[in-house]
């Protein structure tokens, strides 16, 4: 049995509507079979407002045990850090969510608002957003540094914009079934189980990658070539399993065509969307790629590029996936 | 409560907060009389600020930034703001993409109808307060959260049609695949018939099997309320539908009686013709739309013109007042501390049309709308043609319960449209054509998201945005009072409403529920007698 507390802040509900997709377990499920005790959710309780008020009073007297406090969304500061641009019952969103955070076992931040600001806190951050523990890629975020749950752990990022459900219902329920600390985080607090591949891996075209055939143009996506030439795609930088698990149970964004914009890395949205940003790959001198796989080098790659490239066999320039 | 005395007993007001929302957080304040609400200001209490993030980006940053804005409605986000590029930069849209971004369009919405009805709305029906209905106990086995038999059944059959939506866009919510000219994916063969055969798991399932207790095609056929009533009485399995309990229930306790709103409608128009707008202007739009566009003033019809609207924020927590076309809008935010000193108490604007002969009035957005809209006479043969909705009004008016059943129309009006879009797709044809990428120029995109008309201004200068301003459906159903003091739509559903229990005045929550303008879920009232400092049950001068 564990006691959840889900909490949005400033967020679009995208994460609660990607959650509502799970299937394997379901949300019902989740209620029904895995012993989660939703206290409150903003979007799927009966409770009344004045009955989530007692709800709210209640964990934080004390009187019921929070296990787990979710939060959706960023912590909005604005303006001028009172908050005011985000009430909840009258007082300051950031102030429930703090005193909720500093009450719970575990804290998860669900999506990339919650993570890191996310698109909210693109600059010039006109609502003061931040994440839970970081702004964007430093740490510290609206609770601090060093802060730590009553179970002993810093905030469990599950990034995302949204998250995907099954990552998710799967760190609840392994919290939840006492498995918290088979939870490896990484250097920026994520599940290691879904966040050391790449988007890259699993990717329906990573033989293309390899030898270095682009699409040329959006609408060839789904029958060949690669989106990391001139489309922008980040499935080589970005920590993800999207084509590992795929979205809906159907697909990803680089399998339909849409490259990977990164939206599990901090510096989401990349470069701030600045102009001529949005679906280009950024390059060196016109052609070198100024972002390459992780741990690789602009330069070292383009010469090994260029050799897959004139060695790339006939079928690398043809539509692999045929209507 | 007369005991109390004279004055306490008769007028009272009752701030209630919205808890269960989505896209900006709703509390809602009304004056209360004789127990009936007499007076109502709605006010959002969130701000987040997207058109500031947009200016100075790259024109393309719409499609990443503003199905961010909701991700219930992510995906109209992005139809629109596909459009708004599309008309900026004189793309041609190849017909192939026209019924893609059609088909996701029409995924999310019919995703969002059982999602919505049994997530966010019915479960506020098994309320204890209508224990006394014979139907009570049903409606509490069918659609009690979590528990409920039908709620089970319509949460977890929510998540198929976005399925279709991933299926060509990657994801949903929040894939960006539509872009100016065309969509990202060029599907094959398994995608369309897999994306056939979940349409049918979605009919299977739930929308005949559940909703309706007939064929899509023998729910269709009801042209006016006479028939849907002769509907519900042809067949048990009409009665026992979740639709046909749910207007049994809500003539019982009275969802048919009030929440009626403006009585004036606006509906952007939905799903170009692939042919007809392959060439995507501001000034084309109208005429290519299948679900039209227009406005409905409460006796006529008129043709949509985006030129007719403004956005009015004298009592908007924004600097200044006026009333400006969003090509020329100001998203300039204040303190709300600061903004109370002035009159204003929301962060929602108040959209207005200059109707002509009326003035610029408020109009309700939704699926309503939409359907009064399509029971305009004069449609082309290839256009939707509807009279249902607008025979209801005329003939019950509009209600709670009237809004609900348009939304639940739906839902088998685009499961006929899906199938017809996915057989019309080429494989072999083109899904993309690539556009100049022109550094100057002037877009407007609109679409109706499952909650009503969305829409995008955009301005792009020296190659970047100069000025994006997005009205939702929410800003044109929650929006506040205007300069000339008159009320938001939902305000104006809030008059006239009985309730019961000042205390837990569902009532209320179930007006602010059947717009849907994504304050889903629950309201609170709460009242100086039972709690403490926020209290504000009081006699107010009036
Ligand atoms: S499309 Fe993106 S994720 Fe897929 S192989 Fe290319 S770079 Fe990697
Ligand atoms: S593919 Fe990339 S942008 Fe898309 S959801 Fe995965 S990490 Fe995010």
């Amino acid at each position: 049995m564990a006691n959840v507390l889900w909490m949005h802040g400033g967020a679009c509900n995208g994460n609660t509507q990607s959650f509502l997709n799970a299937e394997e377990p379901t949300v019902i499920d989740l209620v029904t079979d895995f012993g989660i005790n939703i206290l409150y959710h903003h979007s799927l309780s009966m409770e009344f407002g004045e009955q989530v008020r007692h709800v709210f009073e209640r964990i934080l007297d004390g009187e019921v045990p929070l296990d787990i406090f979710v939060v959706e969304g960023t912590v909005i500061q604005g303006p001028n850090g009172t908050g005011r641009y985000d009430m909840l019952l009258d007082r300051p969103k950031k102030d429930w969510i703090w005193e909720f955070a500093h009450k719970a076992q575990y804290v998860v931040a669900v999506g990339d608002c919650a993570c890191w600001g996310g698109v909210p806190a693109t600059s010039p951050n006109p609502s003061e957003s931040i994440g839970l523990q970081y702004q964007k890629g430093s740490h510290g975020g609206f609770l601090g540094a060093d802060f730590r749950s009553k179970a002993g752990l810093p905030v469990i990022n599950i990034p995302g914009c949204p998250s995907h459900p099954d990552w998710v219902t799967q760190i609840l329920v392994a919290i939840a079934t006492g498995r918290a600390e088979d939870v490896l985080l990484d250097e920026l607090q994520r599940p290691q189980t879904f966040f050391k591949t790449f988007t890259q891996t699993g990717c329906t075209r990573v033989q293309y990658f390899e030898w270095k055939e682009p699409v040329e143009e959006f609408g060839q996506g789904t029958r060949k070539g690669c989106l990391f030439y001139e489309q922008g795609c980040r499935g080589p930088m970005t920590h993800s399993p999207c084509n590992r698990i795929l979205w809906n149970r159907q697909s990803s964004k680089t399998r339909a065509g849409m490259p990977c914009i990164g939206c599990t890395e901090p510096q989401f949205p990349f470069f701030d969307l600045a102009p001529g940003t949005v679906f280009k790959t950024q390059k060196i001198f016109g052609s070198i790629p100024k972002e390459v796989p992780k741990d690789s080098d602009p330069l070292s790659y383009s010469v090994t590029a260029a050799l897959a490239r004139a060695a790339a066999p006939k079928w690398a320039r043809e539509d692999m996936f045929v209507p | 409560m007369s005991k109390q005395g004279v004055e306490v007993s008769k007028k009272m007001e009752l701030k209630v907060h919205s808890l269960g929302r989505v896209e900006g957080d709703l509390d809602v304040r009304v004056a209360v009389e004789d127990g009936v609400v007499v007076d109502a200001w709605t006010e959002a209490t969130m701000f987040r600020g997207f058109e500031i993030i947009l200016k100075g980006k790259d024109p393309q940053a719409g499609l990443i930034v503003t199905p961010r804005i909701c991700g219930i409605c992510g995906g109209s986000h992005l139809t629109k703001a596909v459009y708004a590029l599309d008309t900026a930069w004189h793309t041609e849209v190849p017909p192939n993409a026209t019924l893609i971004r059609n088909v996701a369009q029409a995924a999310e919405t019919i995703q969002s109808i059982p999602r919505w009805f049994y997530a966010l709305f019915a479960i506020g029906l098994t309320h204890q307060n209508y224990a006394s209905s014979d139907l009570y106990d049903e409606v509490v086995r069918r659609w009690a959260p979590f528990e409920g038999e039908h709620y089970a059944i319509g949460v977890t059959v929510s998540s198929k049609p976005v399925e279709i939506y991933a299926i060509f866009g990657g994801q949903w919510p929040h894939s960006s695949f539509m872009v100016p000219g065309g969509v990202v994916s060029a599907p094959t063969l398994s995608d369309i018939t897999r994306s056939i055969s979940i349409l049918e798991h979605y009919r299977e399932t739930w929308l005949e099997k559940i909703l309706l207790g007939c064929s899509v095609e023998r729910w269709l056929e009801n042209k006016t309320w006479s028939d849907v009533l002769n509907w519900l009485d042809e067949r048990a399995a009409h009665r026992n539908s979740d639709l046909g309990l749910f207007i049994r229930y809500s003539m019982d306790i009275g969802l048919d009686k009030y929440g009626s709103g403006p009585g004036r409608y606006l509906a952007a128009g939905s799903f170009p013709h692939p042919q007809k707008y392959r060439f995507p202007t501001i000034d084309g739009r109208n005429a290519a739309l299948i679900s039209r566009s227009g406005v409905y003033d409460g006796k006529t019809f008129h043709d949509f013109d985006q030129e007719r609207i403004r956005e009015d924020h004298t009592h908007s927590f924004f600097r200044g007042s006026g009333s400006l076309h969003p090509f020329v809008g100001v998203t300039d935010p204040i303190d709300p501390v600061e903004g109370q000193k002035e009159g204003k108490y929301t962060f929602a604007k108040a959209p207005r049309y200059e109707v002509p002969g009326m003035g610029a009035v408020s109009l309700e957005a939704g699926p309503l709308a939409r359907q009064v809209i399509a029971g305009r006479p004069g449609a082309e043969e290839w256009q939707d043609y509807d009279p249902l909705f607008l025979n209801i009004i005329q003939e019950i008016g509009p209600s709670v319960m009237v809004r609900v059943l348009a939304r639940l129309h739906e839902a088998a009006k685009y499961y006929l449209r899906m199938r017809d879009w996915l057989k019309q797709i080429n494989l072999n044809e083109k899904f993309y054509i690539k556009p100049r990428e022109l550094p100057e120029g002037r877009g407007f995109g609109a679409t109706e998201a499952a909650r009503g008309a969305l829409m995008d201004w955009l301005q792009i200068k020296d190659g970047k945005i100069d000025n994006y301003q997005v009205i939702t459906p929410t800003a044109w159903n929650i929006g506040p009072r205007d300069g000339q003091g008159q009320r938001g739509p939902i305000e104006t559903a809030m008059i006239g409403v009985p309730v019961r229990n000042p205390e837990d005045p569902v009532e209320l929550a179930h007006i602010a529920q059947s717009y849907d303008s994504c304050l889903v879920c629950t309201v609170h009232a709460y009242d100086a007698k039972s709690h403490r400092e926020l209290a504000k049950y009081e006699v107010v001068k009036m």
